[in-house]
C-alpha cells in the first residue's frame, strides 16, 4: 500500500519538474502548448477514494500555478478533470476492466477503453484551461484551435508514455 | 439535524467539489486582491528557488548571445559619454545643473522564468524587494520594453509580459506622435496589435512605434516595435494595424527594471486631482 503512495508522489514531483523545466519552455507558433502534468490524474489507481481524487489533483494544480502565476487557472480545470474521472470510468467501462491496486493503463484495459478515456478527460481538461485562461467570447475559434491542438499533443506524449512503460510492467507485476 | 449529516455524508463529494472549483475560480479572477498575501510569498519563493536552480544551468547556453547584446550596449554608452563628444568650447566648466534631476534608476535583474506560449504570459525575475522593487514598475531590455511588475516577494518578483490579455501599452508614431494603443492578441510572440490609429494618420510599413510617456510605467521613446501590415477600415473611425516588436521576448535572459524615482510626486499630484474631483 504505502508502495503505492510513494509511487505515485514521486509521479506527482517527476512530472511537475517535467512541465515546468521543459515543456512550458516550448515554443511551437503560440498554439501548442501539451499539459502532460494531468498524466498523474489519469494514472491514479482505481480505487483512489474520490475525496483524495479531487484534492491532489488540486494540489497538482496549484503547484502548476505557482510555476506560472495563473492562481486557480490550472487548479480549477484539474478538479473539473477529477470529478469527472469517475463518471467516464463507469460510462465506459463493462465492469471486467478493475483490478486491486492497479491504475488505468494501456497495458491491463486495452487500447480501446484507454484511448477513450484519455481523450475524453484531456479534452475536458483543455478546454477548461484555454477557455478559462482567456475568459472572452471574441477569441472563440483561436481558442478552439489552440485547446485541440494542445491536446492532441498531450495524448500524443500520454501514449509514448504508456508504451514505453509497457515492458517494464511485465517484469512487476503491479503499480 | 441527523438528515443534514446524512445528507452531507451522501453528497460530500460535490460539496468537495463545489468548494475547490469556487475557492481556484476566486483565486484566479482576483488575482489582483492577492497580490501580496502571503500565499503569493510562499509560492513566489518556493517556485522562484526551483526555477533559479533550472535559470542557472540554462543560462550558459545563451552567453554567446548575452554578451553580443551586452556590447552592443556598450558600444551605444561610450557613444553617449562625455568623451565621444568634440569640444569646441575649451573654456567650458562643470556646473551644477539644476535643469536636470534623475528620474529613473535602473536595476539589472536575471530571467528565470519566462514563457511566450500561453495566452497571459508572466516572467519571473531574481529580485525582489531586497533590492528595492515593487509594483508597477516597468521593465525593459536595453531601449526595448518588457512589461511591468506584478507581484513581488523578498528575493523574486513576477513581471506581466506585454504577451498578456490584462497588458495595455500606450505608444505613438515616432514620425508624428500620435498616440495609439498597443495590444497582444495571442499566436506569434513576434506579432501585435496597434488599435486606435486615428484615419487621418498615413501609415506606411516599417513605421516606428514607440512608449509615448502617457502611463506611469514607460518613460517616453522607448522602442516598440516596427508596422508589419496595415488595414484602412472603411466604416469605422480607427484603423488597424499589426506590429513586429522590438523585443524578443523567447530569448530574454538580462532586463532591467525601472526605479522611477519621482513615482511618488506624480502618484500624489493625481491624487490630489481626485480628491477635488469628488
Amino acid at each position: 500500500m504505502t508502495i503505492i503512495y510513494l509511487r505515485n508522489i514521486a509521479r506527482f514531483v517527476f512530472l511537475v519538474l517535467f512541465q515546468v523545466l521543459i515543456l512550458n519552455n516550448i515554443q511551437f507558433s503560440g498554439f501548442i502548448n501539451p499539459y502532460f502534468y494531468i498524466y498523474f490524474i489519469l494514472l491514479l489507481p482505481f480505487e483512489t477514494p474520490p475525496w483524495l481524487l479531487l484534492l491532489s489533483s488540486f494540489v497538482l494544480g496549484i503547484t502548476l500555478d505557482a510555476f506560472t502565476h495563473t492562481f486557480g487557472l490550472n487548479a480549477a480545470a484539474c478538479v473539473l478533470m477529477a470529478f469527472a474521472r469517475p463518471f467516464v470510468i463507469n460510462a465506459i467501462s463493462t465492469g471486467t476492466e478493475f483490478m486491486i491496486g492497479h491504475s488505468p493503463s494501456l497495458r491491463n484495459q486495452g487500447l480501446k477503453w484507454f484511448a477513450y478515456y484519455s481523450i475524453i478527460l484531456v479534452l475536458v481538461h483543455h478546454f477548461a484551461l484555454f477557455f478559462l485562461e482567456i475568459f472572452r467570447f471574441t477569441e472563440f475559434f483561436q481558442t478552439l484551435l489552440r485547446a485541440l491542438l494542445s491536446s492532441l499533443f498531450t495524448l500524443l506524449l500520454v501514449f509514448i508514455a504508456e508504451y514505453l512503460s509497457i515492458p517494464r510492467e511485465k517484469s512487476s507485476s503491479s503499480r | 439535524m441527523r438528515y443534514l449529516l446524512y445528507f452531507l455524508r451522501k453528497h460530500y463529494i460535490y460539496i468537495l467539489f463545489l468548494v475547490l472549483e469556487v475557492i481556484s475560480l476566486l483565486l484566479l479572477f482576483n488575482n489582483n486582491a492577492y497580490q501580496n498575501s502571503a500565499l503569493t510569498y510562499a509560492s513566489n519563493g518556493f517556485a522562484g528557488t526551483v526555477l533559479n536552480v533550472s535559470s542557472n544551468i540554462s543560462e550558459y547556453f545563451s552567453l554567446r548571445r548575452v554578451n553580443r547584446i551586452l556590447a552592443e550596449d556598450n558600444a551605444k554608452l561610450h557613444s553617449t559619454r562625455s568623451e565621444a563628444f568634440y569640444k569646441a568650447d575649451t573654456n567650458s566648466f562643470y556646473q551644477h545643473d539644476t535643469l536636470y534631476k534623475l528620474e529613473y534608476r535602473y536595476i539589472a535583474a536575471r530571467v528565470i522564468s519566462n514563457s511566450t506560449n500561453k495566452r497571459n504570459n508572466f516572467i519571473m525575475l531574481n529580485k525582489g524587494h531586497r533590492q528595492g522593487i515593487e509594483n508597477h514598475m516597468g521593465v525593459i531590455m536595453g531601449d526595448r520594453i518588457v512589461g511591468q511588475v506584478v507581484s513581488v516577494s523578498d528575493h523574486f518578483c513576477w513581471v506581466m509580459s506585454l504577451l498578456n490579455k490584462d497588458s495595455r501599452i500606450s505608444g505613438k508614431f515616432r514620425k508624428n506622435n500620435q498616440l495609439v494603443n498597443i495590444e497582444w492578441n495571442g499566436g506569434s510572440y513576434h506579432i501585435g496589435d496597434v488599435k486606435e490609429i486615428p484615419k487621418h494618420v498615413v501609415i506606411h510599413k516599417g513605421d516606428t512605434i514607440i512608449t509615448s510617456g502617457n502611463s506611469d510605467i514607460f518613460p517616453e521613446g522607448l522602442l516598440i516595435g516596427t508596422i508589419e501590415d496595415f488595414t484602412i477600415a472603411q466604416e469605422e473611425n480607427f484603423n488597424y494595424a499589426s506590429i513586429r516588436f522590438a523585443t524578443d521576448f523567447n530569448s530574454l535572459s538580462f532586463v532591467e527594471v525601472l526605479i522611477d524615482l519621482m513615482r511618488k510626486e506624480k502618484e500624489d499630484l493625481k491624487n490630489s486631482f481626485k480628491t477635488i474631483e469628488k
